[in-house]
C-alpha cells in the first residue's frame, strides 16, 4: 500500500498532488507530459523533496512536512524504473539484477551470494531473460533492458512499483508482450503499482484505477473507461485523442427536447442540452469511433446528425483506417478494414455522418 | 571505415607527409642525441649508481608520490562537488583551480614563498610553533601538488560529469547509501578520467622546477628533485647530468606507455 499527498512547486508550475494505490493494484497517472506525473513518481521515490506533503510506503510514513521527518531514497522499499531504465552500464544483467540484493534498506539485504545468485536466477527466469545474463546493457535490446530493469526494480521485494513511462520507444509488438508481462508481475508479487504514462491505449489496458492529471493537479479519478471515455477537460481531450474537436455557436437551445443545435460553419450539429444561450461560442468533442459512415441516406435511426458528406482519404492507423469526410466540416470516423470493405468507399465517395446526438459532448 | 593506402600525391606529400617528418625530427633528433652522449659519456654508469643521481631519483618519486595522494584525497571530492553542485562561487573555483596551469610556475613559487615565508603572516605564525615549510621536503611536495594538481582535478571533474546523475540516483533508490552509491557506479564509470588525470598530473608533478625551485630550494638529499639535480649537475659533471636525464625520459616514456595501455584497454562495457 502507498498513499500520500504532495504540494510542491518547480519554478511557476505548482503541483497538487495525492494518491493511494492497494497491493495488486495498478494505478496510472495518466496526464501530458510537464503535468507533474513523473515528479510525482520521484517525490515518492525519495528523488525529489516536495514543499510539503506526506507520503506512505508500504505502511511506513517516508516523508512528512509537519513533523519533518525525511526517510532517504535509499531506505525507501521503492522499486523505482525511470523512462531510461537507468541500468548499470558497467555491471552485467546479472550484475544489475543483483544490485539491490547487496546493499541498502531492503528486506533482502546482505543477503548471502548462494541467495543473491538464487533469486536473481529466479527473476530472470520470471522475465525472460535468463540467456542475456552476461551481457551488458548496451549488447541488448530495447525491451530486453526494460525487462532487466523490471526485474532489478522487483529484486529486493519492494513495497511498491513506480514506473515512468515504462512502454515509450518501444512498438506496438513488444509494448503488448510486456503489458501482459506486467500484469504477470502484479498478480504474482501483490505490489501496488503506479504508472505514468501519457499513451491512452496503454492506461486503458494496463490500468485498475487512473488518476487523469493536468497541470499538477488531478483532474478525474476511477475506472480506466470512465475516466478515460469522457473527457471534460479541454487538453486531455486532445490527449486522450478525441479527433473532431469543433469550434461552434448555438443556434437554438431547446430544453424541452434536450438539445442544442450548433453550427459547426458549414454544417448544423444536434448535441445533449446544456445551459447555454443562442449565440454563445462551444467546443465540441467527437471521437472518431463514434462516428458512423452510410453509403445511403438511413431512415428510422435513433442518432440526431446525419449529414450528407463526401470522403476526402482513407488512412490506416494500426488496425483501423480513419476516413476523413466533409460535411461542410471536416470530419474524422474510425472504421475497421472490414467495415470500408463493405461500404466499398474510396476517396470522393458520397456517404452520409451518422453521429448520436450523445456521442457529442461540450468541452469545458 | 579506414580509407585504403593510396598513392599520395605530391601536394599531399608536401602538406602532410613532410611536415609530420619534420616535426618528428625535431623532437627524435634531440632526444636520439640525448641518449647517444649520455650512453657514451665518461661517467655516464657510475653517476647512473651515485648517490646524486639516488637521491634525487628518490627524492622526486617520494615527493611526487605524496603529491599524487593528496591529489586523490583532497582533488576527487572536490572535482566531484565541481561536476555535481550547484553553489555560490563555482565559476570562480572553477577558474582559480586552473590558473596554475597557465600560471609559470615561478611566479607560483614565488607567490607561496609570499604566503608561507618567515617574513610573511603565515609563514611568521607558522615558524612561531616551530614549523619552517620552505626549504624542506613539504615544500617540495607543497609546488608539485600547486602546479600538477589542476590537471587531476580538470580530469576528474569531466569524468564526474561524464557519469549520468540518473545512475546514482537509481542506485540509491536501490537501497545504496550515498557513499556506496559514489564507488559502485560513479567510480566505476569515471575511472578511466581520474587514471588518465592522475598519469598527466603524475607526470607534471615529477618534471616540476620552477617553483619548487623558488619555493624549496635546490639542497642535495633534502629538496634537489630530478630535474633541479640535472641544473646542477651541469655546472660540474656533464656525466651526472646526462645520467639524470636520460632516467627522466625512460620515466617518461613508461608514464606515456602506461597511459595509452590503460587507454586503449577500454572498459568492459563499451565491447
Amino acid at each position: 500500500m502507498t498513499s500520500g499527498w504532495i504540494r510542491h512547486t518547480l519554478g511557476a508550475f505548482s503541483l497538487d498532488m495525492r494518491w493511494a494505490a492497494a497491493p495488486g493494484e495498478i494505478v496510472t497517472l495518466f496526464g501530458p507530459s510537464g503535468a507533474g506525473k513523473s515528479t510525482t513518481l520521484r517525490a515518492i521515490a525519495g528523488l525529489v523533496r516536495p514543499r510539503e506533503g506526506r507520503i506512505e510506503v508500504g505502511g511506513v510514513t517516508v516523508f512528512d512536512s509537519e513533523s519533518g521527518a525525511v526517510t532517504p531514497p535509499h531506505r525507501r522499499r521503492v522499486g523505482y524504473m525511470p523512462q531510461d531504465y537507468a541500468l548499470f552500464p558497467h555491471m552485467t544483467v546479472r550484475g544489475n539484477i543483483g544490485f539491490p540484493l547487496r546493499g541498502g534498506a531492503f528486506p533482502l539485504r546482505g543477503m548471502p551470494q548462494s541467495a543473491v545468485a538464487s533469486r536473481v536466477d529466479e527473476l530472470l527466469e520470471a522475465l525472460h531473460i535468463a540467456e542475456l545474463a552476461g551481457r551488458y546493457p548496451r549488447q541488448i535490446s530495447r525491451g530486453q533492458q526494460q525487462r532487466v530493469a523490471l526485474a532489478r526494480a522487483l529484486a529486493p521485494r519492494p513495497a511498491v512499483l513506480l514506473l515512468d513511462e515504462p512502454f515509450s520507444a518501444l512498438d506496438l509488438e513488444l509494448r503488448r508482450a510486456l503489458r501482459l508481462e506486467l500484469k504477470a508481475v502484479r498478480d504474482r508479487e501483490r505490489l501496488p503499482i503506479i504508472l505514468v504514462t501519457h499513451d491512452l491505449d496503454d492506461a486503458l489496458a494496463l490500468s485498475d484505477r487512473v488518476l487523469a492529471v493536468d497541470r499538477g493537479r488531478v483532474v478525474a479519478e476511477g475506472l480506466p473507461l470512465a475516466v478515460l471515455e469522457r473527457p471534460s477537460v479541454a487538453r486531455l481531450s486532445r490527449l486522450v485523442e478525441v479527433e473532431n474537436v469543433f469550434q461552434a455557436t448555438v443556434l437554438r437551445a431547446d430544453r424541452a427536447q434536450g438539445v442544442l443545435a450548433c453550427d459547426l460553419g458549414g454544417a448544423t450539429l444536434e448535441i445533449p442540452y446544456a445551459p447555454l444561450e443562442a449565440g454563445a461560442a462551444v467546443r465540441i468533442g467527437v471521437r472518431a469511433g463514434d462516428v458512423m459512415l452510410a453509403t445511403e441516406l438511413p431512415h428510422g435511426l435513433s442518432a440526431g446528425n446525419v449529414l450528407p458528406a463526401r470522403v476526402v482519404s482513407l488512412a490506416p492507423r494500426g488496425f483501423e483506417v480513419l476516413a476523413q469526410v466533409d460535411c461542410g466540416a471536416p470530419f474524422t470516423a474510425q472504421l475497421t478494414p472490414r467495415a470500408v470493405q463493405r461500404l466499398g468507399i474510396a476517396p470522393g465517395a458520397q456517404v452520409w455522418v451518422v453521429v448520436k446526438s450523445n456521442s457529442c459532448f461540450v468541452i469545458e | 571505415m579506414k580509407a585504403a593506402w593510396k598513392k599520395p600525391s605530391a601536394g599531399w606529400l608536401v602538406a602532410g607527409a613532410l611536415p609530420t617528418a619534420l616535426f618528428l625530427a625535431f623532437i627524435g633528433v634531440p632526444l636520439a642525441a640525448l641518449l647517444v652522449r649520455g650512453l657514451g659519456a665518461d661517467g655516464f654508469w657510475d653517476a647512473l649508481g651515485g648517490h646524486r643521481v639516488l637521491d634525487a631519483l628518490r627524492l622526486s618519486f617520494v615527493t611526487s608520490a605524496i603529491a599524487a595522494g593528496v591529489m586523490v584525497l583532497v582533488g576527487t571530492p572536490l572535482a566531484y562537488a565541481l561536476a555535481r553542485r550547484r553553489f555560490p562561487g563555482r565559476t570562480v573555483v572553477d577558474a582559480m583551480i586552473e590558473l596554475p596551469i597557465v600560471l609559470p610556475p615561478i611566479v607560483g613559487g614565488l607567490a607561496m614563498l609570499m604566503a608561507f615565508g618567515r617574513t610573511s603572516i603565515i609563514g611568521g605564525w607558522l615558524d612561531g610553533i616551530g614549523l619552517h615549510l620552505p626549504f624542506t621536503m613539504i615544500a617540495v611536495v607543497m609546488a608539485e601538488i600547486f602546479v600538477a594538481a589542476p590537471f587531476y582535478i580538470r580530469s576528474a571533474k569531466l569524468g564526474f560529469e561524464a557519469v549520468d546523475p540518473g545512475l546514482e540516483e537509481m542506485a540509491q533508490t536501490l537501497g545504496a547509501t550515498p557513499q556506496r552509491s559514489f564507488f559502485l557506479v560513479t567510480l566505476p564509470l569515471a575511472w578511466r578520467a581520474l587514471v588518465g588525470g592522475l598519469v598527466l598530473a603524475w607526470a607534471r608533478a615529477i618534471s616540476e622546477f620552477g617553483a619548487t625551485l623558488m619555493f624549496a630550494g635546490n639542497l642535495p638529499g633534502r629538496t634537489q628533485t630530478m630535474p633541479l639535480a640535472i641544473l646542477s649537475a651541469l655546472e660540474s659533471d656533464l656525466g651526472a647530468a646526462l645520467a639524470l636525464a636520460v632516467v627522466m625520459l625512460a620515466v617518461s616514456l613508461g608514464v606515456l606507455l602506461a597511459a595509452r595501455w590503460f587507454a586503449s584497454r577500454g572498459d568492459r562495457s563499451a565491447a
